[in-house]
């Protein structure tokens, strides 16, 4: 089938604004969006710039907005689009260092700003062996320890495009995994990052962040069971 | 078993907490006074009928002060909701700390005074033509 792909660009060095570059390209429609950047990067634009890695919607490397909404360009299928125009554009509310390429330092200085790594001040156990826990306890967290940290939610999120500051959807979610682990100890100091101003009040349940979930993290969920534990002080 | 996340976990409230707790309580509050209101103006005494002798539906609902602390009620709630909302939307786009404060007090004062008004208006009355 034949399609026409329109892809945003901005060269930081020879553009003052973005504009958009357009192929008619002859496409499977099983062909990924990441196939078609493959692509016009091998056969029309050596230049175009995208981040990829795994190609297979693990590693979060190529979340883009794709006819609107931000999605992994490895896991969309031309077919899943149904319209013979399909549109890249680089994510918003992060800074454009190149065509697809965003600066992902605020997001990851929001993500390391909540502890996203197992506190527990108290020794190891007389043993030696791991920390354990029950399957019920693990179930409490299972959900959000799929994000694979693509931004895709972050930077669907009204609130954060207008204020940078709000550490945004994907911060809450790792603050969650970690908050409602039961072998960790540091959910006291997490609750008290996410109370303020910049925490999780910002969030206005647009619900943005789920839909755009590559991995389904019920992430709105998450965020309200955060506000839970600051307004009771339970972890439940 | 370890289970060490029973340690408490309470962050002390501050003006973010209150004022999203405020936003909930509030809408509690509205749902009864908003539904009453609805309810008597649009069905049990119904627009048409309002229509036709505005001034004196006025006048028999002024002429109870249940109804007139009920009204007053109602305007501060809904307003408090109203304000407390578009402080919400505001500080998306006021980042500047000072800024917030400004915009933070002059909302609450744009409340209160605009809700004290009213408030005088409807309990008070008006005073009777001769």
């Amino acid at each position: 089938m034949k399609i026409t792909f329109k892809v945003l660009r901005f060269h930081p060095e020879r553009d003052e604004k973005p504009h958009f570059d357009s192929w008619d390209l002859e496409v499977e429609p099983t062909d990924r969006v990441l196939d078609l950047l493959e692509q016009v990067r091998g056969f029309y634009d050596g230049s175009l710039a995208f981040r990829r890695s795994c190609a297979h919607g693990v590693c979060g490397s190529d979340a883009m907005r794709i006819n609107g909404r931000n999605r992994l360009a490895c896991k969309v299928l031309v077919r899943d689009l149904d319209s013979n125009t399909i549109t890249v554009e680089p994510l918003l509310g992060l800074r454009v260092l190149k065509d697809l390429i965003v600066d992902m330092d605020p997001f990851f200085k929001a993500y390391r700003s909540v502890k996203p790594y197992l506190i527990h001040t108290s020794p190891p156990v007389a043993d030696g062996r791991e920390r354990l826990q029950s399957p019920e306890q693990r179930e409490r967290f299972d959900d959000t320890t799929k994000c694979i940290l693509c931004a895709a939610c972050t930077t669907s999120c009204p609130a954060y495009w207008s204020n940078g500051d709000y550490v945004g959807p994907a911060a809450i979610v790792n603050a969650h995994r970690f908050i409602f682990d039961s072998r960790d100890q540091g959910a006291a100091e997490r609750l008290r990052i996410l109370n303020e101003q910049t925490g999780v009040w910002r969030c206005r349940t647009v619900f943005n962040c789920t839909e755009a979930c590559p991995r389904d993290i019920k992430i709105t969920q998450a965020i309200a069971e955060v506000k839970r534990a600051i307004l009771t002080g339970k972890l439940d | 078993m370890n289970q060490t996340n029973s340690l408490p976990v309470n962050p002390p409230a501050n003006y973010e907490t209150s004022a999203w707790k405020w936003m909930r309580y509030s809408a509690f509050l509205l749902i009864p006074l908003v539904w009453g209101h609805i309810i008597l103006q649009d069905v049990v005494v119904g627009v048409h009928a309002i229509g036709n002798d505005p001034l004196g539906y006025v006048a028999q609902r002024w002429a109870s002060y249940g109804w007139r602390i009920y009204d007053a009620l109602l305007l501060g709630f809904a307003f408090a909701h109203g304000v407390n909302g578009l402080r919400q939307v505001a500080q998306d786009v006021i980042h500047k700390p000072v800024a917030r404060k400004i915009l933070n007090w002059g909302l609450f004062f744009f409340w209160l005074v605009i809700t004290l008004v009213g408030a005088v208006a409807l309990i008070a009355g008006v005073r009777q033509m001769p």
